[in-house]
């Protein structure tokens, strides 16, 4: 009951948030420079042609007129029409998450339990071999280019050793899938297509490996320090000079110590593994959420730029939450 | 690519001897690219956007060093001089984020009330967005060019540093030593000159070196999808892009060698940043 009261209150917070993003979105794309009409126009369109291409996305209107229908529209869950595609923004947008959200959510997923394995094996060797190993991995892994590395795994996996598909997509055209969500590995699972397993399985590994080596720095070095604050309690060493066992020790005390910090900072690593598939999608064509937002935002398309910013935004406030609730359940001193 | 955020270090070590490695060997790797930079004409005998009429993707050996890219560029030139372009965005990107920052957060903190409540709600829609997205957004509206390019970096970064100030500030208000200055008379703007900044600005010193590494990815990454510096002018995240192509041929050296760069100088600013946090916690201690 006290959870559900701290959810209301939060997302009632998250309003004024969000309405900040929305005006601050439609008034940023119409007042900075660009055109969506004249970039859908051929060259030898006449100001006719693009009166008339303005006056059917309403673009004509005042200002005030198009933000109020806008603010009408996402009342009623209607995103507007692409500028580009002609499309409803809304259907165009669903057909993109899902590709995009099945590499965020695996990556993140194994990126977590390595970190969280690895964490804690470094903490209780701190300041010998490897504890200095992992540490100087983390090191790297914050200072990589994911799309760069991205490239390297694309020539070793595919061009050089051929072991993985090219990076052209993500899954084989040949398996017929039926698209449902989106997110083929599931698609392909929900139909028990096999081919389509096993390709969309292959197509997943090598831009899952990129995100994971991408988000797995800060969550390493984030579970390694909670570790060692916990080893060095006044807690741990009464529980351990009582002659605890050593798996009590490890089960009881230090791991669920530890994860108390992890939620908040998953949340965050969501946030930028949200960024990174913009890169990553990118690199292996992926064809996802953020190609999509990219597109829209290089060609000024209103419709499509507003609500994939409100969503991005809407989806990392959101984490944030669930973050928060994982971790009041995770730690009993936390009062919510 | 981790943007802006306190992730405590917890040194194992208690002599500080591991910090003291750290600093030296990023600072040592920024120094070197730092020269790099500053001679890069006198280390390359191609210039950086001179195209070589009969050798379109050359492999490396021979005339060209590290090979040249599909317009006959030689790529070992390019990833020296590249280095200035990277480096300067990112330092100005970052001073100009510090600056900005520190003043917000400073006026948020000491004088409270609505200009806090004001500014500390505009911080929020802009955390309301991962920093890349956010970036990217801001950058593909404003355009590229060194000066867009730098506005963009330092205005993502800027709410950080405002929070992160004003809550040092916040503690450092409570103190004594400031009501003594107070009713020794000293204004509003002096305190703030000089007490509140020295003390506030412990926490940026640490974290500056971090985010300039952060800035030179994020830059990297706009340049790789076409938004911030653009073919002629050498910039690494740019020439990783123009190998793209190159990649599935299996062809390496078009985009290897520039991220490599990067990497290496990205490098250079977390080994200093992390040495530099583990100094300051174990000075806390």
């Amino acid at each position: 009951m006290r959870i559900l009261r701290f959810v209301g209150r939060r997302l009632l917070q998250l309003i004024p948030v969000l309405l900040g993003v929305v005006v601050l979105t439609f008034l940023l794309v119409r007042v900075l420079p660009g055109d969506p009409i004249r970039s859908i126009l051929g060259p030898n369109a006449t100001e006719a042609d693009a009166d008339a291409a303005r006056a059917r996305f309403g673009l004509d209107q005042p200002m005030w007129k198009q933000f109020l229908d806008y603010l009408q529209g996402l009342f009623t869950g209607d995103f507007g029409t692409s500028i580009q595609s002609g499309g409803s923004v809304g259907g165009e947008m669903a057909l993109r998450l899902g590709p995009t959200l099945e590499l965020v959510v695996i990556a993140v997923t194994i990126a977590v339990l390595l970190a969280i394995w690895l964490g804690i094996w470094s903490a209780r060797r701190a300041d010998r071999v490897g504890d200095h190993t992992v540490r100087i991995f983390a090191l790297f892994g914050n200072s990589i280019p994911e799309f760069w590395l991205g490239l390297v795994l694309i020539l070793v996996g595919y061009a050089t050793l051929g072991w993985f598909p090219a990076p052209s997509g993500r899954v084989d055209p040949d398996t017929n899938l039926t698209p449902l969500t989106g997110a083929d590995l599931v698609d392909a699972l929900i139909t028990g297509n096999g081919p389509a397993i096993a390709s969309s399985a292959a197509h997943l590994v090598l831009p899952v490996l990129t995100l994971v080596i991408g988000v797995l720095a800060p969550l390493l070095r984030s579970v390694r320090a909670s570790a060692l604050e916990v080893l060095r309690s006044e807690a741990y060493a009464a529980a351990a000079a009582h002659g605890l066992p050593e798996k009590t020790l490890l089960r009881g005390y230090l791991r669920r110590a530890t994860l108390v910090r992890l939620p908040s900072l998953a949340a965050l690593v969501f946030g930028t593994a949200l960024g990174s598939t913009v890169l990553i999608e990118y690199v292996y064509s992926w064809q996802g959420f953020g190609q999509w937002a990219l597109r829209g935002l290089l060609y000024r398309d209103y419709p499509v730029v507003q609500a994939s910013v409100l969503i991005i935004a809407f989806a990392y406030v959101l984490v944030f939450l669930i973050a928060d609730v994982v971790h009041a359940w995770l730690d009993p001193r936390v009062k919510i | 690519m981790a943007a802006l955020e306190m992730v405590p270090v917890v040194s194992g070590s208690r002599d500080g001897r591991f910090a003291k490695i750290l600093i030296w060997t990023g600072g040592t790797i920024l120094v070197v690219v730092a020269l790099a930079a500053i001679f890069a004409p006198l280390l390359s005998s191609w210039g950086p956007k001179e195209i070589d009429p009969n050798g379109t993707l050359a492999a490396p050996g021979g005339e060209h060093l590290l090979g040249s890219d599909g317009n006959g560029m030689d790529v070992w030139s390019r990833v020296l001089h590249a280095a200035r372009i990277d480096l300067g965005i990112a330092i100005c990107a970052v001073a100009l984020a510090v600056v900005v920052g520190t003043l917000l957060g400073m006026l948020a903190g000491y004088l409270g009330g609505w200009v806090d409540d004001g500014l500390m709600r505009i911080v929020d829609i802009f955390q309301a967005f991962p920093t890349f997205i956010l970036a990217l957004a801001v950058s593909a509206l404003l355009g590229g060019g060194f000066v867009n390019l730098v506005i963009t970096i330092a205005a993502v970064n800027a709410p950080a540093y405002a929070r992160l100030v004003r809550a040092e500030v916040r503690t450092l208000r409570e103190m004594q030593y400031i009501d003594a200055a107070k009713t020794s008379g000293a204004s509003t703007i002096g305190i703030m000159w000089r007490h509140l900044l020295p003390n506030s600005l412990t926490p940026v010193r640490v974290i500056a070196p971090l985010n300039c590494g952060w800035a030179m990815l994020t830059l990297a990454g706009l340049s790789f999808l076409g938004l911030g510096v653009t073919v002629p002018t050498a910039e690494w995240g740019s020439m990783i892009s123009l190998g793209t192509s190159d990649v599935v041929a299996g062809r390496w050296w078009t985009s290897v060698p520039p991220g490599l760069a990067l990497l290496v100088c990205v490098l250079g600013f977390s080994l200093l940043g992390e040495g530099l946090q583990e100094r300051a916690e174990a000075r806390r201690r």
